[in-house]
C-alpha cells in the first residue's frame, strides 16, 4: 500500500462541552490541539447551540493559518436524521440562528425552557443557503436513504453525508455503504471523526459526563460508553490514512471549509437608532444632550477643563464608534428618572465627563482626580464598559422597558454559563462512579468556598475517608477535570444585548424560566468579544432605601434641604466624615460588614476619595496581595511613602508614581494592577486583558501559571523586588472574579456617603427607609431598629390602626433630638416586619380603615382577611383597641368573616365591639409574662421592643461569670484580660480570605461583640461555633493597634440555646419528644 | 433548600450528638461527620409496623396499625388470661424490649386517652375505667391529636393543658376552631365514639402433622412428607396462592427439630412435584428415637395465576408431571437440578452490557427473560477462550490485519480479514489504565476457510514489538 499523502484536513464535526455532558474539552482546547495538529481549520457542531462558538472564534484568533466554521448539529424530535448545518452566508446564519429560536422557544406542555426542539420541516423551512452534512444513523435503513434523498433532492450541490472511522468491526464495510448511498444520492461523502475530546485522555472524564447524562453509574452504563479512546482531534496525516480509500471524502472537508464565507466578524454590532432624533447624526446629538446637561451640572458656568474634557472624550467617542452607546445608556437612564427611580452608573466608561454631563453618574471626574479618567481605550478596542444600578424594587420596569423600546426580536438579556463547582462536580462524579451518597455528601461537604487544583488530602481525612483509596482517588481527579465545565446557561441579571437589525438573527435567544424575559446563548464575554452593545441593568437595595429616605426628607416640612439625586446630599460634611470613623455604620452601604468596621477606625475616612480606598481596601485582592497593611502604615506615617522601582537600565524609576500615586505607592485597585502588568512587568495591553479574564473566569480559560510567570519574572527581570511581584500577583489573583475597578468604588462611594448622611442626620428617616427596603445589607430589622433607637430615635410597635405596610414616620413625643436637618420623628413599624403579612393584605386592611372601619369586626366584614388579623394579633398589634396579645386573638378567632359585608362602617364603639357577641361567655385566658412576651415578638416580627431577651438571664450569665457586652468598650480593660460575654449569635463568617479563622457576632442587651475563633478552637468546638443561637464565649481580649477595636478571642464555648426555650410559658408536663431549638433568631451565616 | 436531604429518624447516640428529624443531612454531617446515614424506606417502615401489628395478635385479635408509629390494641375481655391489665402492658412492653424495640405503652378506657398517655404519660400507664378525665388534664394539648395549627393557636392563647383547654366554655371554642378540637376532646374522655380499622392477620400457611407412635423408618417420613405436603397443597389452592419455599421440620421425642427446606424457581402448589424435591433431602434427616410431629411452613407466598392454579389443582394433579413437558417440564427440570445441585449451580447465561467481550456475559436465574442482547453489528466468535493464546503474528503496522500468524505450532496464511475493532479497558476497574490495555480485534478467515478472532494488545507503538493473541473461534 503507497505511503498516504498528506493533505489539508478541516475537522467539521466538533461537539465542545456547550453540548452539555457530551462534549469533553472546554472550546479553547479543542482549538489550540487542532492548531497543534496542523489541521486547517475546525467546524464546531453543538447539539442544537451556539453557545460554544464564540469561544472558539477567540481561541482561534491567535493562531496563524487556521480559522473556525460556525455550525451546528440540528437533533430532531421527529425521526428526521441529524444534520451538520454550516451557513455559507450571513443571510444563511441568520436562519439558522431563527431555526434555533424557534425550537428554544417553542410552545409545548411539559417542555423544559433550556431545550432545543426542532422538527425536519423546521430545517427546509431555514436550509436556503446553508451546507448540510447528513449525520448517518446506525442502521442504514430505508427511511435514512429516502430521508436523505429527499434532502438532495430540494437542496442540491448542498448536501453530503458524514463518514467516521469509529474503530467498530465493521467499519470499512460502513465506509463503503456509505460511499455508495452517496453516489446514489448525489450527496458527496465528507470524512469527519465526530470529535468529543481533544486529548483521547479525556475519555473518562467524557464516559464520566454520559452516565450523568443518562442518569446512571459507569458499572451499570455498559453500552452507552464508547468502545474505545478514538474520538479525539486527529492529525491530517492521519486522517489521510484512515480514510486513504476516500481520499475525496477528505478533500471535500476543505471544499465545504473554503463554501462557508460567513465568519462571526460579520455580525459587527449596529447600533440601536432610537434615541437619536430624525435628522441629526448621533455624535451631534450626543454633543447637544452634554451641552445641555453640562450647563445643569455646573450652574455657575461650566469651566473650561470640564469643556476640554468633554472635547478631548468627544473626539475618542466618535474615532471608535460609540456614540450610540453613551445615547442608549443615556436612555435607559431618562426613563427611569421620568419614572422617579433612582439609579446610578458605574464602571470604567462612567468615569467620564460624558457621562456624568448625562447625568449616568455622580461622579465629577474634574471634582474627585481618579486616577484613571481615561474611560475608553484606543489600545483595549473593547466597547465601553457602564453598568447602571437601579433600585432593586423597580429595576423590572426598566427592563420592561427596554423591551418595550426595542422590541423582543432586538433586545434580550445575556447569558449566564452556570459551571461545574468542587461541590456540584464531585456530586456528580460521585453519584456516575457509583460512590454511595453518604460518601459523595462528604466528600462535597469538605468544600468549604474554593478549591483550587485538587482537594487536599488533609480535607479528604478529616471526613474520615481515605484519599489513597483509588475510588476516592479517581473520583477527586476526575471532579477536578470537570472543575469549570458548563452545565446549562441561565440569565445574566442584568445584560442586554440591543441590535438594530433582528437579534434573532445575530444569537439564538430563548425564554427564560422567569416571566417575560428572554436570553441569549452567549454570555457577557462573548459579547465583549463580538464587540456587541451590552447594556448592564442592574438591581441595589442600597437604591431603593436612599430613594425612600430622599422622598421622605423632602416631604418633610422641617427639612430645608431638598435632594433629586444622589449628587444633591451635602458635600464634605465633616459630621458624616466623624461618624464613620467611629465606626457608627450599622446600614451604611458597603462600610456597615464588620471587617469594614473595623477597618474605619484605622482607616479614619476625612474626604471623598477615602471612601473610594475604604470600599476598595476590605476585599480579597488587596487582602491576598497584603497590601492592607502596609497602606495603613504608610497613611499613619510609620512607613515612609516609597515607591518601587526598576533596575535604572530598564526605565524611570517614578515609574509607578503616577499609577501608585494616589494610594501611596500601594496598589488598591484593580487598574492599578493592570497598569502595573503593563508598566512593571512589560505585558502588551491584550496581554493585560488576557490575565484580567484568566483571573476572572473560573480555572477554564488559559493557564495561570504561565501568566504567573510572566508577571514576577517581567517584574524581577526589569529589577524589582521579587517579593512585590509576587504580592502584586497574589493581588491580581484575588481580584479574581470580584475585581474591584477604582471607577466601581468611586460609584459606590457615593452611595455610601448618601447613606451615612441620611444616617448621621436623620436616622429616624434611616431606620424607615431601610425597614421598608429589606431585605438587604448585613443587618436584620432587630439590629437596625436597636441602632436607631440607640441614635435618640422612637420606634413604635406594629398596630392594627396605626401602621400602615410600609414603615412610616409619626410626629415624636416632646424629647425628640433636633438638628438642622428638622426634628426627628418616631418611627412606626408596618405590617411588612410580621412574618406572613404580603403588601396585598395589607392593602386589603388599610383600605378597610380608610373606609371607617376601626373594629375587628367591621374589618371582617370589609373583605380583610382572617390570617391578617391573626398575624396582627400575635404579633401583639391590637394594643390601641386595648386588647392583650392573647384577648385579639381569641377576639378575632371569635370574627364571622363569611357574612354579608352589611355597612363598610361601624357605629358601635371600638371597645364596646370588642367584647362581640355579648351573649358570649367571657373567657379568662391566662396573662402572659414580659419573656414571653419577647420571645413571641421575636417569633411574629423578628424584633421586640419591650426587652433584649439576654436581659431576662443577665443573673444567671453573672454566675456563669459572663460580664455585658458593653463592657467590652471599657478603655481601661487590659489586652490579653480574659472575660466571658454571652448573647443571641448574630452573624458567622468563615471568610476564604482568613485561612480558616471564624468571626461570630454575638449580642446583648447592651450592643454586640465580636468574637474570634482560631481554626484550632474551631475545630474543637466545631458543632456548637456552628449551630449554637445563644452563645457563652470565654476568652481573651485582643485589642486592636489603633485602640479602637477590640475582639474576644475565643478560648472556650457554652452553648446555652437550649434555656431560650425557657423564655416561653412553661407546659404543665414535657412532651416526651425533646422540644426543637427554639428559632428567636436566625444568624447569618457566610461560609 | 427544598431538594435537600433530610433526616427522618435518628438514633438514641446522634440525638445525644444534637441532630434531630427534619435536619438537613448537610448540616447533620457538619455536626457530626461521623454519621452514618441510610435511606428512609417508609413503605419499609409500614411493612415493619404491620408485621409487629400481626404478632400483637397474641394479645388480641383487634390490632390497629397507625402508622407511622402506632398500634392500637382492643384489648376489651382479654386481659384475663394475662393477669390483669397491668400485667398484660408489662408483658407486651418486655417482649417489645426483648426484641430491641423502644415501646411505650398505655391502656385506657378510650383510644384517645390511651393514645395520649402512651406518648405522653410516665411510664407504663393504665388508666382506671373512668378516670380518663383526672390523668389527662395535665398532659400538654398536643396529647390530643389536635391538628398543628390547632395545637399552635392554644398554645399561643395560653392553652396548654387539656385542663386549660377543659376550662374554655365549649360554644366558644367550637366557633373559633370548628367541630375538630371539641370531637377530639369528646373522644378522648369518653364522650364521643371512634371506630378503629383492625388489621387481619393473614392466614399463616403452616401445617402439622402429629403421630400415635413415633415414626422413624426412611419410607415413613417419606410418607408423612407426602401427606403434608399435600395438605399444604389443598390449603394454597384455597388461597389461590403458590409458595417459593417450603420448610420441613421433623420434630423429635427428643424436643430437637431436623428441617430441609426446598426452593421453586416460580410460586407454585404442586404436592407431587414438592414432595419429589425433597425425596433426596430425606436421606439426611436423623430421626433419632423417633420422630413424634412433622410441621411444613409455606414461605413467599404470592397469589398465582388461575391458569397455573389448575394445573396444580386436586383434579388435574395428575396431568401436570415432570414429563409432560413444554414450559412446566422445563420449570421442573430446572426446580429438581437446582435442588439437587445447589441453586448457584442453575443458571442462563446472558447478555451483559460491556464491550470487553470475556465479561459480556453474566450468569441469570435459569428462567428469567433477558432483555438484553449482544450488538448486532459486533460479530463475536461462538467459541470464545477463557484465555486468549499467545500467537505470533506478521502484520504491516500500524493496524493492518496481519498476512499470517501462528497458532499452536501451525502457520496460518490469512486470507481475508475484517477490522480493527479497537476496544479500550474499563478503566474503572484499572487502577494503571493507559494505552497498552487497548486491543485491536480483527476477524481473520485462512486458506482452509477456518476463521479466527485475534487481536493485537496495546496501540502500535514503534519502540515495542508487537503482541498478538487468539481470542476465540468462528464457526
Amino acid at each position: 500500500m503507497s505511503a498516504p499523502r498528506t493533505q489539508d484536513y478541516v475537522e467539521l464535526q466538533v461537539t465542545t462541552n456547550f453540548s452539555f455532558l457530551r462534549g469533553a474539552s472546554h472550546p479553547h482546547e479543542l482549538t489550540h490541539e487542532a492548531a497543534a495538529l496542523g489541521l486547517k481549520g475546525l467546524g464546531v457542531t453543538d447539539r442544537n447551540t451556539l453557545a460554544g462558538v464564540v469561544r472558539v472564534w477567540s481561541a482561534a484568533k491567535s493562531h496563524e493559518n487556521f480559522a473556525m466554521r460556525v455550525g451546528c448539529r440540528l437533533d430532531f424530535i421527529d425521526s428526521h436524521p441529524s444534520v451538520l448545518c454550516y451557513p455559507t452566508e450571513r443571510e444563511a446564519y441568520g436562519q439558522l440562528t431563527r431555526l434555533l429560536t424557534r425550537g428554544k422557544t417553542r410552545e409545548r406542555r411539559g417542555r423544559k425552557t433550556s431545550v432545543c426542539e426542532i422538527v425536519g420541516s423546521d430545517l427546509y423551512e431555514h436550509a436556503e443557503g446553508q451546507v448540510l452534512i447528513v449525520v448517518p444513523p446506525a442502521a442504514l435503513d430505508d427511511a435514512f436513504e429516502r430521508a436523505l434523498a429527499a434532502l438532495a433532492h430540494d437542496f442540491p450541490d448542498h448536501v453530503y453525508l458524514a463518514g467516521s472511522r469509529r474503530y467498530a468491526a465493521r467499519d470499512h464495510r460502513r465506509l463503503y455503504r456509505l460511499a455508495e448511498l452517496a453516489r446514489t444520492a448525489r450527496t458527496p461523502l465528507v470524512a469527519t471523526n465526530d470529535v468529543l475530546y481533544h486529548t483521547p485522555e479525556r475519555r473518562p472524564l467524557q464516559d464520566v459526563m454520559s452516565c450523568v447524562r443518562e442518569k446512571t453509574t459507569i458499572q451499570q452504563a455498559g453500552l452507552i460508553l464508547e468502545a474505545n479512546a478514538e474520538r479525539h482531534l486527529k492529525s491530517p496525516k492521519e486522517m489521510a490514512r484512515l480514510f486513504r480509500d476516500h481520499p475525496d471524502a477528505l478533500a471535500r472537508t476543505v471544499e465545504i471549509f473554503d463554501r462557508c464565507s460567513f465568519r462571526l466578524d460579520d455580525l459587527r454590532y449596529e447600533y440601536p437608532h432610537e434615541p437619536v432624533p430624525p435628522g441629526k447624526t448621533a455624535m451631534q446629538h450626543l454633543r447637544d444632550l452634554c451641552t445641555a446637561g453640562a450647563a445643569k451640572r455646573y450652574p455657575q458656568g461650566v469651566p473650561q477643563a470640564a469643556i476640554d474634557l468633554l472635547e478631548q472624550e468627544y473626539a475618542l467617542i466618535e474615532e471608535l464608534g460609540y456614540p450610540h452607546f453613551f445615547l442608549t445608556v443615556h436612555d435607559a437612564v431618562v426613563f427611569a428618572r421620568s419614572q422617579n427611580i433612582l439609579c446610578q452608573g458605574r464602571g470604567s466608561a462612567a468615569n467620564s465627563m460624558v457621562c456624568f454631563c448625562l447625568h449616568i453618574t455622580a461622579i465629577d471626574p474634574l471634582a474627585e482626580k481618579l486616577l484613571f479618567a481615561r474611560f475608553l481605550s484606543k489600545e483595549r478596542d473593547e466597547p465601553p464598559d457602564i453598568d447602571v444600578d437601579f433600585e432593586h424594587e423597580r429595576r423590572e420596569v426598566v427592563m420592561q422597558q427596554m423591551y418595550e423600546r426595542y422590541g423582543r426580536d432586538r433586545a434580550a438579556i445575556c447569558a449566564t454559563v452556570i459551571r461545574y463547582r468542587p461541590r456540584s462536580a464531585i456530586r456528580d462524579v460521585g453519584k456516575a462512579l457509583g460512590l454511595s451518597t453518604d460518601v459523595t455528601a462528604r466528600l462535597a461537604d469538605t468544600v468549604w468556598g474554593s478549591w483550587g487544583d485538587s482537594l487536599p488530602d488533609e480535607h479528604i481525612r478529616q471526613t474520615g475517608l481515605d484519599p489513597d483509596n483509588p475510588e476516592i482517588l479517581r473520583a477527586t481527579l476526575l471532579a477536578t477535570e470537570l472543575l469549570g465545565f458548563p452545565r446549562h446557561l441561565s440569565q445574566h441579571v442584568g445584560g442586554f444585548v440591543l441590535t438594530e437589525r433582528r437579534l434573532d438573527e445575530t444569537v439564538p435567544i430563548g425564554n427564560a424560566a422567569m416571566k417575560d424575559r428572554t436570553f441569549i446563548e452567549w454570555d457577557k464575554d462573548d459579547i465583549e468579544d463580538l464587540k456587541m452593545l451590552k447594556v448592564d441593568i442592574l438591581a441595589l437595595g442600597m437604591l431603593t432605601c436612599l430613594k425612600r429616605g430622599i422622598d421622605m426628607l423632602n416631604a418633610d416640612a422641617d427639612c430645608p434641604l431638598r435632594v433629586d439625586d444622589i449628587a444633591d446630599f451635602p458635600y464634605e460634611d465633616k459630621a458624616v466624615y466623624d461618624m464613620l470613623s467611629e465606626a457608627d455604620s450599622v446600614g451604611v452601604f458597603q462600610v456597615e460588614s464588620r471587617a469594614q468596621m473595623s477597618m474605619l477606625p484605622r482607616l479614619k475616612p476625612k474626604e471623598f476619595y477615602d471612601l473610594v480606598i475604604e470600599v476598595a481596601i476590605v476585599r480579597p485582592g488587596p487582602i491576598q496581595g497584603d497590601m492592607v497593611h502596609p497602606y495603613l502604615r504608610r497613611r499613619d506615617g510609620i512607613d515612609p511613602v516609597i515607591f518601587d522601582k526598576p533596575s535604572p537600565e530598564f526605565g524611570p524609576e517614578n515609574e509607578l508614581k503616577d499609577v501608585l500615586g494616589r494610594t501611596l505607592g500601594v496598589p488598591l485597585f484593580q487598574e492599578q494592577a493592570m497598569k502595573l502588568a503593563i508598566i512593571a512587568a512589560g505585558f502588551s495591553p491584550d496581554e493585560a486583558n488576557g490575565l484580567r479574564r484568566a483571573m476572572a473566569t473560573f480555572k477554564h480559560d488559559g493557564d495561570v501559571s504561565v501568566y504567573r510567570d510572566k508577571f514576577v519574572g517581567g517584574m524581577t527581570r526589569r529589577g524589582y523586588q521579587p517579593d512585590f511581584a509576587e504580592r502584586c500577583f497574589k493581588q491580581i489573583e484575588g481580584f479574581g472574579s470580584y475585581g474591584f475597578p477604582e471607577s466601581h468604588a468611586a460609584s459606590f462611594a457615593k452611595l455610601v456617603y448618601a447613606s451615612s448622611w441620611i444616617k448621621k442626620w436623620r436616622p429616624d428617616i434611616f431606620c424607615a427607609a431601610i425597614l421598608n427596603s429589606q431585605p438587604m445589607g448585613f443587618y436584620q430589622p432587630a439590629q437596625l431598629v436597636r441602632d436607631a433607637r440607640e441614635h435618640a430615635v422612637e420606634v413604635r410597635e406594629v398596630d392594627v390602626l396605626l401602621s400602615d405596610y410600609d414603615c412610616t414616620l409619626e410626629a415624636a413625643g416632646k424629647v425628640s433630638p433636633i438638628t438642622r436637618y428638622g426634628a426627628f420623628k418616631a418611627v412606626r413599624l408596618g405590617f411588612r416586619q410580621v412574618r406572613g403579612i404580603d403588601s396585598e393584605n395589607a392593602a386589603l386592611l388599610m383600605a378597610a380603615r380608610d373606609a371607617g372601619a376601626c373594629t375587628p369586626e367591621a374589618l371582617a366584614r370589609t373583605g380583610v382577611m382572617r390570617r391578617t388579623l391573626e398575624l396582627i394579633a400575635q404579633a401583639d398589634g391590637f394594643r390601641s383597641l386595648g386588647l392583650s396579645r392573647r384577648e385579639a386573638l381569641w377576639a378575632v378567632k371569635g370574627l364571622d368573616f363569611t357574612a354579608p359585608a352589611k355597612a363598610a362602617k361601624s357605629n358601635e364603639a371600638p371597645l364596646l365591639a370588642l367584647m362581640g357577641d355579648p351573649a358570649e361567655a367571657k373567657v379568662e385566658l391566662p396573662g402572659m409574662r414580659l419573656p414571653a412576651e419577647v420571645a413571641e415578638d421575636y417569633r411574629t416580627h423578628g424584633l421586640s421592643l419591650k426587652a433584649h431577651p439576654c436581659r431576662f438571664f443577665r443573673q444567671s450569665l453573672a454566675a456563669r461569670g459572663a460580664v455585658p457586652a458593653s463592657t467590652l468598650k471599657d478603655k481601661t480593660i487590659r489586652d490579653g484580660r480574659v472575660l466571658s460575654v454571652a448573647g443571641l449569635v448574630l452573624i458567622r463568617q468563615r471568610p476564604g480570605t482568613a485561612k480558616g479563622v471564624v468571626f461570630i457576632t454575638l449580642e446583648d442587651e447592651t450592643g454586640p461583640a465580636n468574637v474570634v475563633v482560631w481554626p484550632d478552637r474551631f475545630e474543637a468546638n466545631r458543632k456548637t461555633v456552628m449551630t449554637a443561637g445563644f452563645l457563652l464565649v470565654r476568652g481573651k481580649i485582643q485589642r486592636d493597634a489603633g485602640g479602637g477595636v477590640i475582639h474576644l478571642v475565643a478560648e472556650s464555648f457554652e452553648d446555652l440555646t437550649p434555656a431560650l426555650g425557657l423564655l416561653r410559658e412553661q407546659r404543665t408536663v414535657r412532651p416526651a419528644q425533646p422540644e426543637p431549638v427554639p428559632d428567636l433568631v436566625r444568624s447569618r451565616d457566610f461560609h | 433548600m427544598k431538594n435537600a436531604r433530610r433526616l427522618t429518624a435518628v438514633n438514641d447516640a446522634a440525638a445525644k450528638a444534637g441532630l434531630h428529624p427534619f435536619q438537613t443531612v448537610a448540616d447533620a454531617l457538619a455536626l457530626e461527620p461521623d454519621l452514618i446515614t441510610e435511606d428512609a424506606d417508609p413503605d419499609a417502615d409500614l411493612a415493619a409496623l404491620e408485621a409487629l401489628g400481626d404478632w400483637c395478635v397474641r394479645f388480641s385479635p383487634a390490632v390497629a396499625v397507625q402508622a407511622p408509629d402506632g398500634l392500637m390494641l382492643d384489648i376489651e375481655g382479654g386481659e384475663g388470661l394475662w393477669g390483669g391489665e397491668q400485667a398484660m402492658l408489662d408483658d407486651l412492653v418486655t417482649r417489645f424490649r426483648g426484641a430491641g424495640i423502644p415501646a411505650c405503652a398505655a391502656i385506657a378506657d378510650t383510644v384517645g386517652a390511651a393514645w395520649a398517655l402512651a406518648r405522653f404519660g410516665k411510664g407504663r400507664r393504665v388508666v382506671p375505667s373512668g378516670a380518663q378525665r383526672a390523668w389527662l388534664e395535665p398532659l400538654p394539648i398536643e396529647s390530643l391529636r389536635l391538628s398543628e395549627n390547632d395545637a399552635e393557636t392554644l398554645v399561643t392563647l395560653g392553652v396548654s393543658s387539656v385542663g386549660g383547654l377543659l376550662k374554655l366554655p365549649r360554644a366558644e371554642l367550637a366557633r373559633r376552631f370548628g367541630p375538630g378540637v371539641r370531637l377530639r376532646l369528646d373522644q378522648a374522655l369518653g364522650d364521643a365514639e371512634e371506630a378503629l380499622t383492625y388489621r387481619r392477620a393473614p392466614p399463616p400457611f403452616f401445617e402439622r402433622l402429629a403421630f400415635f407412635e413415633p415414626i422413624s423408618a426412611p419410607d415413613d417420613l417419606l410418607r408423612v412428607a407426602t401427606d403434608i405436603t399435600a395438605a399444604m397443597s389443598r390449603r394454597l389452592a384455597g388461597a389461590l396462592s403458590g409458595a417459593r419455599r417450603f420448610e420441613l421440620g421433623f420434630h423429635r421425642v427428643d424436643g430437637r427439630v431436623e428441617s430441609v427446606g426446598v426452593g421453586t424457581a416460580i410460586a407454585g402448589r404442586d404436592a407431587k412435584r414438592i414432595a419429589k424435591l425433597f425425596a433426596p433431602k430425606l436421606e439426611t434427616v436423623d430421626p433419632g428415637f423417633g420422630v413424634e410431629a412433622v410441621t411444613l411452613a409455606a414461605s413467599q407466598v404470592e397469589r398465582i395465576a388461575d391458569a397455573q392454579g389448575r394445573l396444580a389443582d386436586g383434579v388435574h394433579e395428575n396431568a401436570c408431571s415432570f414429563e409432560s413437558g413444554g414450559e412446566d417440564g422445563v420449570e421442573a427440570l430446572v426446580d429438581r437440578l437446582a435442588n439437587r445441585l445447589g441453586e448457584a449451580e442453575v443458571w442462563r447465561p446472558a447478555a451483559r452490557e460491556t464491550w470487553i467481550p470475556e465479561r459480556a456475559v453474566e450468569r441469570a436465574a435459569p428462567l428469567a427473560a433477558s432483555d438484553k442482547a449482544w450488538p448486532a453489528d459486533r460479530p463475536r466468535p461462538v467459541r470464545l477462550f477463557h484465555r486468549p493464546e499467545p500467537i505470533e503474528a506478521i502484520a504491516e503496522t500500524p493496524d493492518n490485519p496481519p498476512v499470517s500468524f501462528r497458532w499452536r505450532g501451525r502457520t496460518h496464511r490469512v486470507r481475508k480479514a475484517e477490522g480493527p475493532e479497537r476496544l479500550a479497558q474499563e478503566w474503572w476497574r484499572a487502577q494503571d489504565y493507559g494505552p497498552d490495555k487497548v486491543r485491536d480485534y480483527y476477524r481473520v478467515e485462512d486458506a482452509e476457510g477456518r476463521r479466527f478472532w485475534i487481536f493485537r494488545a496495546g496501540l502500535y507503538a514503534s519502540d515495542a514489538t508487537p503482541r498478538w493473541w487468539l481470542h476465540g473461534l468462528f464457526a
